[in-house]
């Protein structure tokens, strides 16, 4: 992506997400200050890489195949967020390899910045999505996006994850790759799935009941949510 | 074959394989390569179809033709592989079009983005190379590639197991960089050290867009250029590319006057592209080519051009370094990488890399060392050892091109040395001496230079890449002995119009004050021609000196560098009192004065903490200030982050203060020749499949601070690793670590095989998806919600 787009994702992180995400649900000030140092320190490694392709939606019995990816998308949750919509689109998208480097680099020489590093990296791959979704809108002005969902959530199957980078030969146009265990290479990636619909959509994905982290999430125990 | 077929003119290679197999009918999610078995008719015909558009180099349909990807489809490599090269070879039968094995990335991450390892990758890529070859392939390209490791691991597999000629092209992205970071020069400095007949890019962007960096290619290699670009660039919501036939030809006009020579097309091309282009060429002939001449080492991502005094930091290095020592023999690559990051930092522009010590195996240990300091370190590395077996395991796994130190005018150490630096592309060091010993006249040096530099030319070694050593030798023992080096620096620079290497901290050894002379002597060895000087980086007045140099040399525009380090200098006496330069990136003081080790500790004052307990150590033993002081602290500030009051960030930043105490007690212990100070030792992993380990590097930070030896098996462990290294050490409390849903089962495993041992040890276990339900399920010993838990249950385990 082009550096001013990238400023304009950094601009729109959720510094306040980033800290929660580095195990800082309180933020004072000065904790805002060290995550905007460690995006600072960060900058140079964001290299954010992306790509996206629009599908027919068919309901099959095994599910909801998007046509011409090979993909069909089991369970309740695909079936619900694409019923009303004639299309989806596939995204992954990643902060890039650089990112990850930098992390290590920085374990080894402040683990309290790395870990600070690791949760701007987290927030920062989220806006990322968030900026395909709005090159998606740009794209299709006149049709509705669902929320968009992943592999892993509810009980859509993780391991659709190597075949969504294989329908979206991802690989070679964005450098992402996924290991036998299913986890996407580099650490911070996001695949996605978002349905077009010619109708408003609800947001449906909001909730704890979603998250895989449900039971040992620290923040619900405390009461809250994360919004996510 | 013809072997300078390369470099003669300009030659034709083929379009898009996979837009065509789709063109055809391949069903999206189908594998490609499965083709070669189930209609070698439809390959053959977009063979042909190319052929006939005019390519004269055809890649065979192998691209992904690896074990990971068709095992599970229930065929081998060498079927696919074969069938492929031989449809190839029906549809140019009668031409003199050459076949070439396509090898393609495996699509999996190498070490140490990805768990995947050199050595696994090349095997993968042997296997590929040696179908191809026995299959009758004229040629492999490999192509695609985004990791210039990856790049290599296939480079060298194909020229080790087959004498195919390789053509090897990388994807660089808009930023001119590939995914990875690689940059086209460190591609092109690095690929062509390797014996390939080609360098350049393919696929990712259109011509226009990959023009300047076929330019930077074409100006750091003597090789062919290739290039083979996309139709353009796809439109997300349809993935029809923009560029029609024409448009393409015309772009790749400007990547013939950018160098290339070797063209074709690659994703969204088809045959018709071929023939726009070849009626493009039609009467072309080859751009001028400018070579870059410079001396050039690097890693993947850096490079170090050799046009100014550039800096070799020599602290990674055992000799005299009681604290180095521990850690090679206990293996701690943490601490090895850290003193690397602190060259870095202060200025370095290259690495001397030595591990060689008594107990240490170092030809299972540079290469270690190598890949951990590459993992985190860009600058590239002079690999120094004289025993080339450790060379060639270090060379091998290098990222880049690398710098040898050293070879001699012995000649069994030019025998040795020199095949290596020529296989592997690197530079070199030639120390002036040989089985009589040092010269002790300048002239008698050069004349080693230039017997050195004679054999290495014979083998095919670039005069840029051999650095002369003019070796520095104590002046306090030998005084004339200073200005004899100097001179046999002058006259190999002036002269021999080579790179020149000292390592100048030698010289003043025995004497008051030494890095005055140090200083004195460097500053005179580089008017004399010194270019590569050997010093520790962390000595503020090396670095100086340098500094002061590059602005008298004219190097430093503008004396911006200069200016830039010396930004609120003070005259000596007013900075008397200011902190030393070798500080760690100081962790943000948090405000008010400290006036205990504890405060410091709690506060995460690094400087300050190591300071006081440098102090401290005058009245008070290492053991009493770990139980009286800083585990104190350490607590205070645990029961505050479980309380709420303190969170992750600051839990570490005390824990890091309290590490810069333990390297004070380390290094005070490792003095007086006692052991360090241990309360348990404990084994953590991150099981097999894992590859998230930040949450394991916490726990570790923590645990260590309180004392307790860690033994850091990484991630991705197999469970037999654990059980394995649990046997030897004899480990009462292994800490296991899972991020995904997915590889709780190897979380599970790793258990149930360590509870098979007749001594099972006690098992904790972490991370993310881990549920105290679930560890109590699988029956685990512990549930660690977080490091501080760990710490309680090692102290549970440990009783202390």
């Amino acid at each position: 992506m082009e550096p001013e787009i990238i400023r304009e994702i950094m601009e729109r992180v959720p510094l306040d997400d980033a800290l929660r995400y580095s195990g800082v649900p309180k933020p004072t000030e000065e904790d805002f200050a060290e995550m905007r140092a460690a995006a600072d320190r960060l900058k140079r490694s964001l290299q954010p890489r992306r790509v996206w392709k629009v599908f027919p939606v068919e309901k099959t019995p095994d599910g909801m195949s998007l046509v011409g990816s090979g993909l069909v998308l089991s369970g309740h949750m695909a079936e619900t967020m694409l019923a009303d919509c004639p299309s989806a689109v596939l995204l992954a998208c990643t902060a890039g390899t650089a990112l990850d480097g930098a992390i290590r680099t920085w374990q080894s020489r402040d683990m309290a910045a790395a870990v600070l590093m690791d949760g701007y990296g987290s927030a920062f791959v989220e806006a990322v999505a968030d900026q395909v979704e709005q090159e998606i809108s740009a794209r299709f002005p006149d049709l509705y996006k669902t929320d968009r969902f992943s592999p892993g959530y509810g009980d859509l199957p993780l391991d659709l994850q190597p075949e969504i980078l294989t329908a979206l030969n991802a690989y070679r146009l964005a450098g992402i790759a996924a290991t036998d265990s299913l986890m996407l290479q580099p650490c911070k990636s996001i695949t996605a799935v978002l349905g077009l619909s010619p109708r408003p959509q609800r947001a449906r994905i909001r909730g704890c009941g979603y998250c895989a982290l449900r039971e040992t999430c620290r923040i619900r125990k405390g009461g809250n949510s994360c919004a996510l | 074959m013809r072997s300078d077929v390369w470099n003669s003119g300009l030659i034709v290679l083929d379009g898009a394989m996979g837009t065509m197999l789709q063109r055809h009918g391949l069903q999206p999610g189908e594998c490609p390569e499965m083709w070669n078995l189930q209609h070698p008719e439809r390959l053959e015909k977009i063979h042909k179809a190319y052929i006939d558009a005019g390519s004269q180099v055809i890649y065979a349909n192998t691209f992904g033709a690896n074990r990971r990807k068709l095992t599970p489809l229930g065929t081998t490599v060498s079927e696919v592989v074969s069938a492929g090269i031989a449809i190839a070879k029906r549809a140019a039968a009668g031409t003199d079009v050459l076949v070439a094995l396509d090898i393609g990335p495996l699509g999996e991450l190498l070490e140490p983005m990805g768990s995947l390892t050199f050595e696994d990758a090349m095997d993968r890529f042997r296997e590929i190379a040696l179908a191809g070859a026995a299959a009758g392939a004229d040629l492999a390209v490999i192509e695609t590639m985004t990791d210039l490791s990856e790049a290599r691991a296939a480079v060298l597999a194909v020229r080790e197991s087959t004498d195919l000629p390789i053509l090897v092209s990388l994807s660089f992205g808009e930023d001119g960089r590939t995914f990875t970071g690689c940059t086209p020069a460190a591609m092109a400095r690095t690929l062509s050290g390797l014996g390939v007949s080609a360098v350049g890019v393919n696929c990712s962007l259109g011509p226009d867009s990959l023009a300047p960096i076929v330019a930077e290619i074409a100006r750091n290699t003597k090789l062919p250029v290739l290039c083979k670009p996309n139709a353009g660039l796809p439109d997300p919501a349809t993935g029809a590319y923009n560029l029609t036939p024409e448009d393409f030809a015309q772009g790749m006009l400007a990547c013939l006057e950018a160098g290339a020579t070797l063209l074709g097309g690659c994703c969204g091309t088809n045959p018709a592209y071929i023939t726009a282009l070849k009626k493009a060429l039609e009467g072309k002939t080859p751009a001028a080519r400018e070579w870059d001449g410079a001396s050039v080492v690097c890693s993947a991502t850096n490079v170090c051009r050799i046009d100014g005094v550039r800096v070799i930091g020599e602290r990674v290095n055992p000799t005299g370094k009681k604290r180095f020592q521990q850690a090679l023999l206990e293996q701690d690559l943490d601490y090895i990488l850290e003193v690397a990051i602190a060259e870095e930092e202060a200025g370095a522009d290259i690495l001397d890399v030595n591990v060689g010590y008594p107990g240490v195996d170092e030809v299972d240990m540079l290469p270690r060392v190598v890949k951990k300091i590459q993992s985190a370190v860009s600058l590239p590395l002079q690999l120094d050892t004289t025993n080339p077996a450790t060379l060639e395991a270090g060379l091998r796994v290098y990222t880049g091109k690398a710098a040898v130190n050293s070879v001699n005018g012995n000649p069994e150490s030019m025998e040795k040395i020199l095949p290596l630096v020529r296989k592997y592309g690197a530079s070199v060091v030639a120390l002036t001496l040989d089985d009589t010993g040092i010269p002790q006249t300048a002239e008698e040096r050069v004349a080693v230079a230039k017997r050195i530099c004679a054999a290495a030319e014979a083998m095919g070694i670039a005069k840029e890449d051999i650095w002369v050593d003019c070796l520095t030798l104590t002046v306090s023992a030998q005084q004339e002995q200073a200005r004899e080096t100097l001179q046999a620096v002058r006259t190999v620079r002036e002269e021999m119009g080579l790179q020149t290497v000292l390592g100048v901290s030698n010289i003043s050894f025995g004497l008051p004050n030494r890095p005055l002379i140090t200083q004195t002597f460097l500053v005179e060895a580089m008017h004399a021609g010194l270019t590569l000087p050997i010093l520790n980086p962390n000595q503020r007045e090396m670095m100086d000196a340098v500094s002061a140099f590059r602005v008298l040399s004219g190097e430093d525009e503008g004396s911006t560098a200069y200016v830039e380090r010396f930004a609120g200098w003070k005259p000596a006496a007013q900075a008397a009192a200011a902190p030393a330069v070798q500080e760690k990136s100081a962790a943000p003081a948090a405000g008010g004065t400290v006036r205990t080790l504890q405060d410091a500790i709690i506060k995460g004052m690094q400087v300050e903490a190591a300071c006081m307990a440098t102090a401290m150590l005058e009245t008070e033993s290492e053991l009493s200030l770990v139980e009286q002081h800083l585990i104190p602290a350490l607590d205070r500030v645990g029961d505050d982050y479980g309380a709420g009051k303190v969170f992750l960030p600051q839990l570490l930043r005390a824990a890091q203060a309290a590490q810069s105490v333990f390297e004070v007690l380390r290094t005070s212990l490792a003095a007086k020749g006692g052991a360090p100070v241990k309360k348990g030792r404990l084994i953590l992993a991150t099981v097999k499949g894992d590859i998230h380990d930040i949450g394991k590097n916490i726990v570790k930070v923590v645990l260590e601070n309180y004392g307790y030896e860690v033994l850091d098996l990484g991630r991705d462990v197999p469970p037999e690793k654990v059980v394995e290294t649990a046997v030897q050490e004899n480990i009462r409390l292994v800490g296991l670590s899972a991020l995904m849903t997915t590889t709780l089962p190897a979380m599970e495993e790793t258990l149930k095989q360590l509870k098979a041992l007749p001594n099972p040890p006690l098992v904790m276990g972490g991370g993310a998806v881990l549920t105290p339900a679930y560890a109590e399920q699988i029956g685990l010993d512990f549930y660690s919600k977080d490091a501080r838990d760990a710490v309680e249950i090692a102290r549970k385990v440990f009783g202390n």
